[in-house]
């Protein structure tokens, strides 16, 4: 199943991959509060160019740019939204300018996407789970989360399987109209739902055996411990947003 | 005293009228390795559940009778206090495997009960090497085998370095080769570490030989106990259904036909193989 290879999370050791989530998560923040506060082309140009090192020092090119392609669509939407709406409000005329802010208007979408994607292409879900839970997120939370990655596959084949044994026995899946379509699927799902609840039990009852609620303090295998590249990224996340305020109110930024 | 003693145990599940397991009496004393068999349906697995507490916290219904297990008694106390006395590894590794990787799952239970880092680590370490799985301990539970899988569920009870460990059919998932890996597992740590075992299997061909008490259950009693050559050399026992050794049935055909094998039921093919051997040269 395809659509759930973007979720299979790659483990490769780079520099990136090794800082800690909460530092990355917080120079994402940094990286979308700067691309709010600008509604100019150069600066979200610079902003896009930014993420570029991390991408490289990551070698996640090809997923990243598969995320890219995959946003494309929305930023071409938002784009011919923003240029109609100026049209027709506008007297039906389109200035330069007006052309600059749709075109922000994307860029900026396109570099929230951007820095998600490397983000979440660069983070395993197991150091996630590790810093939801030392972020004080109840542990059952961060448990659920980390257990819902770890089945992802579990299901994906599951109900590969399921599909098989239904078209097995003359299921058609890919006839008739678009409703008649998803219609066809109900008898994959069922069995799917069905067989999931009955795995849940049976996840419970290993968890109940292994001492699941013994004592209110858990501890934990791991611990995430800021290193020398955390504290980098997190100057150049200060830096970001810093001179990112700075420009907005000091510096005259030029347009097209 | 016994290590886990029942008296008169019956239990019926919610909802259900017939009790799954009845008036079920045994005594399995320190460092034996026990093997439970019996046709499907029997209360073989009600009855493991029983010894960590999961019958009857986690599933209700109704019991009657005694159990301690490691000097405890089971009806008052939760699972979670159990868990350090009794391991319990399940029929099929895929669901009892929740972290995305395998030294994180064997360290579940010691962050349940909130061992130290250290204290974990060295027991995390032993366990993985004990059950040979060390050098995988990074990869994720999905991206390895099932065999493989079923030896990171015994490590992650073993870990919590309980005194007995529960095995409710570890190998109906997993092919001959790998099935007779993880018997060899279990039975080092039988040995080596004294760890008692019960053992829930119908493969006997595969695991007749480890064992030195024998119980066969067949609707919810237990009918025959105690030493497999006994048991499996009387008729009763083919009556149940029990899927008898085939080297042990050999030896009862040979012997049926007037050969002298000598009066040790052989329980593998290796000690029939010797005792046939030592009769040709005869």
């Amino acid at each position: 199943m395809s659509i759930f290879d973007g979720l299979k999370f790659r483990r490769v050791n780079s520099i990136i991959h090794n800082l800690d989530p909460r530092i990355k998560f917080i120079y994402v923040i940094g990286v979308f509060i700067a691309a709010l506060l600008f509604l100019q082309i150069i600066p979200l140009v610079a902003l896009f160019l930014l993420q570029l090192p991390f991408v490289f020092l990551a070698r996640v090119q090809r997923q990243w740019m598969r995320s890219l392609r995959g946003a494309a669509f929305l930023a071409g939407f938002i784009f011919f939204i923003n240029i109609v709406t100026i049209f027709l409000g506008n007297n039906y005329t389109v200035t330069p300018s007006n052309i600059e802010g749709a075109l922000s208007m994307t860029l900026r979408f396109v570099v929230l996407v951007e820095s998600f994607s490397v983000f979440f292409l660069t983070t395993s879900p197991d150091h996630l789970g590790l810093a939801l839970e030392q972020s004080r997120v109840p542990y059952e939370f961060a448990f659920a989360f980390t257990t819902a990655v770890r089945f992802v596959p579990v299901l994906a084949e599951e109900a590969q399987t399921i599909m098989d044994a239904q078209k097995a026995r003359g299921l058609e899946l890919e006839k008739g109209n678009l409703l008649k379509r998803i219609r066809n699927y109900i008898p994959i799902l069922i069995p799917l739902i069905v067989s999931a609840i009955r795995r849940s039990l049976e996840l419970a009852e290993a968890m109940e055996s292994r001492a699941w609620g013994a004592c209110k303090k858990r501890t934990n295998l791991y611990t995430l411990r800021l290193h020398k590249g955390d504290y980098v990224l997190l100057g150049i996340t200060a830096i970001i947003v810093i001179g990112a305020i700075y420009a907005y109110f000091y510096v005259s930024i030029p347009t097209l | 005293m016994a290590l886990i003693e029942t008296r008169n145990l019956t239990y019926t599940y919610p909802g259900i009228s017939k009790p799954s397991i009845e008036d079920v009496s045994i005594q399995i004393e320190k460092g034996e390795f026990v093997l439970i068999t019996g046709p499907s349906g029997c209360g073989k697995t009600t009855l493991c559940r029983c010894f960590n507490g999961l019958v009857p916290h986690f599933y209700q219904g109704e019991i009657k009778g005694d159990i301690t297990v490691a000097g405890i008694n089971t009806l008052d106390h939760h699972t979670y206090e159990l868990a350090k006395h009794v391991g319990l590894v399940f029929q099929n590794p895929e669901n009892q495997l929740f972290a995305l990787s395998i030294e994180k799952d064997v360290a579940f239970g010691l962050e349940n009960v909130g061992a130290s880092r250290e204290a974990m680590r060295q027991k995390v370490d032993w366990a993985l090497h004990q059950t040979g799985i060390y050098d995988i301990r990074d990869r994720s539970p999905h991206e390895i085998s099932g065999g493989q899988q079923q030896r990171v569920a015994i490590a992650s009870v073993l870990a919590m370095e309980p005194e007995i460990i529960v095995l409710d059919e570890p190998t109906s998932f997993l092919d001959p080769l790998s099935a007779e890996k993880i018997f060899e597992v279990i039975y080092k740590l039988n040995k080596e570490q004294g760890i008692t075992v019960v053992l829930i299997e119908h493969r006997l061909d595969l695991t007749a030989k480890y064992t030195n008490h024998l119980i066969v259950m067949d609707q919810g009693r237990v009918c025959l106990e105690g030493d497999p050559r006994d048991i499996l050399s009387k008729e009763e026992t083919q009556r149940i259904g029990v899927g008898i050794p085939k080297a042990t049935l050999l030896y009862q055909m040979l012997k049926k036909e007037g050969c002298s094998l000598g009066n040790r039921t052989p329980l593998c093919s290796e000690e029939l193989a010797d005792q046939i051997l030592e009769a040709l040269s005869r």
